[in-house]
């Protein structure tokens, strides 16, 4: 950890332009499994004296969960910060090796907030309401932005509307078909179906954050949420892709009627439709929720790849190929076979 | 064998979050113990039921084969069908029940496919109930 804080203190200094800066209290914090994450102080002098910033450290890991693009996560902050939202303040990306060994960003550290886990059966307490209130909005926000506006017409993903879906189901078939070290019936009947039955064309090309769920945003102890995070799967698509995947049963803390372990889901869906200004509609939203549990199959199908081939052993990769893996093939057998 | 495995797992895995975890110095540290010990808990589940769930899977799935093997009208299909229901799982040994059930879901998704083109739905709804049979079996239940 010595190391990584002198290579830490040098880059930033150069970065920020404060030979004077000084890194502190560098420590490892769970992130998951993409990316390894750090939090740490920096102090320096500032025009109005001393300045100490709590901030974070995101690098790559040797392998990562999902081959994710850190440009893209790192443009998503900027732009949703930008816009308002509750999002970090990005720092500095580096994508050589020369600083850090692998290539990482700093962004600002929301201190002070908690985040759910989804082996945690009551996350929120008291602020059930407030903090799913919140949570369904923002991911409405998220939806109703525009992609020019924000600079993010380039991103990954597609411009049609009529494309959204089949896009998706290449690009994750793609992945399975990479990554499964034994065959996957229902992930391959899920693909079968998802291609059979295309959804209609989405109501507009969105971002999508890629990964909005119980697990990735801040709340502080008032159930205000501070920050969305993980947004390295961010691309275009359908924002009914986002809001489907926060749906999604594996993130219901057990009671899928309230998904996310928040409201009840007929007014999360409303809330969505108000601060995104789009409809839900109820055959498009079925086929995306069918897409979110074979998506789910393919991140768990990558992540066990990775753990039994040895390039990343955290535990979470290994949690992810056997809970995780086995709770989306019931769903998935639940929703297509009865 | 006392104790057994499953039960030096659970227990280790219960010291471990509930007693070591928190003396840690770190978050990371405390959550990464927690995790293992998540993963300890749901190995010792595993090594009670891992030959139960393989010897059902495998033999709901022979069961299938020889039901379907006279419906089907690919010539290919029909013999690979024939040939899969007939074998056996002649040991208990964890890996040779996954060799043999790598090899019959091969043959599961070849007939799933042949069953959705032909538009056989009953034979499809059978299909349907081996998975979520297989599916049901094989979640882990976190306490």
């Amino acid at each position: 950890m010595d190391e990584l804080t002198t290579r830490l203190e040098a880059y930033l200094s150069k970065k920020l332009g404060a030979p004077s800066l000084r890194v502190s209290d560098l420590a490892r914090i769970p992130g998951g499994a993409s990316r390894e994450t750090y939090r740490f102080r920096a102090r320096y002098a500032g025009a109005k004296g001393e300045i100490e910033r709590a901030l974070i450290l995101r690098r790559d890991p040797p392998a990562s969960l999902i081959e994710t693009e850190r440009t893209t996560e790192f443009r998503a902050y900027q732009a949703f910060h930008r816009l308002g939202l509750p999002v970090p303040e990005p720092i500095a990306l580096e994508l050589g090796p020369e600083a850090l060994e692998r290539p990482f960003f700093v962004m600002e550290e929301i201190t002070g907030c908690e985040v759910a886990s989804i082996l945690n059966p009551d996350p929120y307490g008291p602020h059930r309401e407030k903090v799913g209130k919140q949570f369904w909005s923002v991911l409405g926000r998220i939806a109703a932005a525009d992609v020019e506006a924000i600079g993010l017409a380039d991103l990954e993903g597609t411009r049609d509307p009529r494309e959204a879906g089949r896009h998706e189901v290449a690009r994750w078939e793609k992945v399975i078909a990479e990554d499964e070290r034994e065959p996957q019936p229902i992930a391959r009947a899920a693909i079968r179906w998802l291609k059979r039955n295309p959804p209609p064309p989405a109501q507009k090309i969105s971002v999508v954050h890629g990964d909005y769920r119980t697990g990735n945003f801040l709340f502080d102890a008032g159930g205000t949420i501070r920050a969305i995070l993980d947004w390295e799967m961010a691309h275009l698509g359908d924002p009914l892709e986002d809001l489907a995947w926060a749906l999604d049963p594996l993130w219901a803390h057990g009671d899928p009627s309230h998904p996310a372990g928040l409201i009840a889901r007929t007014d999360a869906i409303r809330l969505w439709e108000a601060s995104s200004g789009l409809k839900a509609d109820p055959a498009a939203l079925a086929w995306w929720e069918i897409f979110a549990s074979l998506k789910g199959l393919a991140i768990w199908i990558s992540a066990a790849c990775e753990y039994t081939e040895g390039r990343n052993t955290d535990a979470v990769n290994a949690f992810s190929g056997w809970y995780c893996l086995a709770f989306h093939n019931k769903v998935l057998a639940e929703r297509l076979g009865t | 064998m006392k104790p057994e495995v499953d039960q030096i797992l659970g227990l280790s895995a219960g010291q471990l979050t509930g007693t070591i975890a928190p003396l840690l110095p770190t978050v990371f540290a405390q959550g990464s113990a927690s995790l293992l010990g998540f993963m300890m808990m749901f190995a010792a589940q595993e090594y009670d039921r891992a030959a139960d769930i393989r010897v059902a899977e495998n033999g709901d799935l022979r069961a299938l084969f020889r039901e379907a093997a006279p419906l089907v009208g690919d010539h290919d299909l029909k013999i690979a069908l024939s040939r899969a229901a007939e074998t056996r799982d002649d040991s208990l040994k964890v890996s040779m029940l996954d060799t043999a059930n790598v090899e019959l879901r091969r043959v599961l998704i070849r007939l799933q496919v042949h069953a959705e083109d032909n538009t056989m739905r009953a034979l499809e709804r059978r299909i349907w109930d081996v998975l979520r049979a297989s599916a049901e079996r094989r979640l882990l239940r976190l306490a």
